[in-house]
């Protein structure tokens, strides 16, 4: 059996931890890992940034907290890259493909809670959102 | 078998330059990439890059692994390309790709990441590793 969750949030710093908490319009979902769930078995995380700033980043995930046994986990799962257009013209659109980890394999301990978080490091893109899903399992 | 997940970023600023990769966003001085313990193999990479776009050039990445945590010694691998006719109005956005490996290692011990561009000068690059081992 799988259980998931997915939060979502804004990501506007450069080089700062921005815990990831919300999830739309429920605005404070539970971080609590499902009862009997032993693993973290796929991560699928995406992004997009407004490139109203130009430069370049890679994207990283941070999952820690008390559910997390081996201490935290992070991972990057993508790049955003801007440079300014001309006067008068636009930029192409940021579509971010989500990434996926198939077979995490991260040990979780059950009603502990989980902290997620992501980052950008590099050079400020301006502002962007990340969302991401974990699927537990055993 | 439960897998462990150890990341360092950095940004290249020269063509065919080895640049070491030592940082992680919020922490400037993580300290070395030290094998876990217990870690026997290491299963796979996961590798992103975004880049300035500030020259009209094309190049590519690669990402070097070396250290006393490989004890068959350096591998390379391809992170990606990058190519732009005019260096203004760009906007890029790429998921990571993870590379299936199946390499020994020494527990305790460093790996050092290594990123370089290759072919033209692309202007800037900020590459991201992450190393995925397996107990």
């Amino acid at each position: 059996m799988s259980r998931t969750i997915t939060v979502e949030g804004d990501v506007n710093t450069i080089d700062t931890r921005t815990l990831l908490t919300g999830q739309g319009s429920v605005t404070a979902p539970s971080l609590v890992v499902p009862a009997g769930m032993t693993k973290i078995k796929k991560i699928i995380v995406t992004a997009a940034a407004d490139g109203l700033a130009a430069g370049h980043v890679v994207n990283f995930m941070r999952l820690g907290g008390n559910a997390v046994l081996n201490g935290e986990q992070v991972f990057v799962f993508g790049g955003e890259d801007s440079i300014a257009p001309q006067a008068g013209s636009d930029a192409a659109p940021s579509l971010g493909e989500f990434f996926m980890i198939d077979d995490a394999d991260i040990d979780v301990r059950s009603s502990d809670t989980i902290s997620i978080a992501g980052e950008a490091a590099g050079v400020d893109v301006g502002d962007q959102t990340f969302a991401i899903t974990l699927v537990y399992g055993k | 078998m439960s897998k462990l997940y150890r990341t360092r970023e950095g940004t290249i600023s020269a063509v065919d330059t080895k640049t070491q990769l030592t940082t992680l966003g919020s922490e400037t001085a993580p300290g070395p990439l030290l094998v876990p313990a217990g870690a026997k193999r290491l299963t796979a990479t996961i590798l992103a890059y975004a880049t300035s776009q500030a020259v009209a050039a094309d190049g590519s990445v690669i990402l070097r692994l070396e250290g006393p945590g490989l004890p068959e010694g350096p591998e390379t691998l391809v992170v990606g390309s990058q190519g732009v006719a005019v260096a203004t109005g760009g906007h890029g956005s790429r998921s990571a790709r993870r590379i299936e490996l199946d390499i020994p290692v020494v527990a305790a011990n460093e790996i050092l990441l290594f990123a370089e561009n290759v072919g033209e000068d692309v202007g800037d690059v900020t590459v991201g590793a992450t190393l995925e081992f397996t107990m």
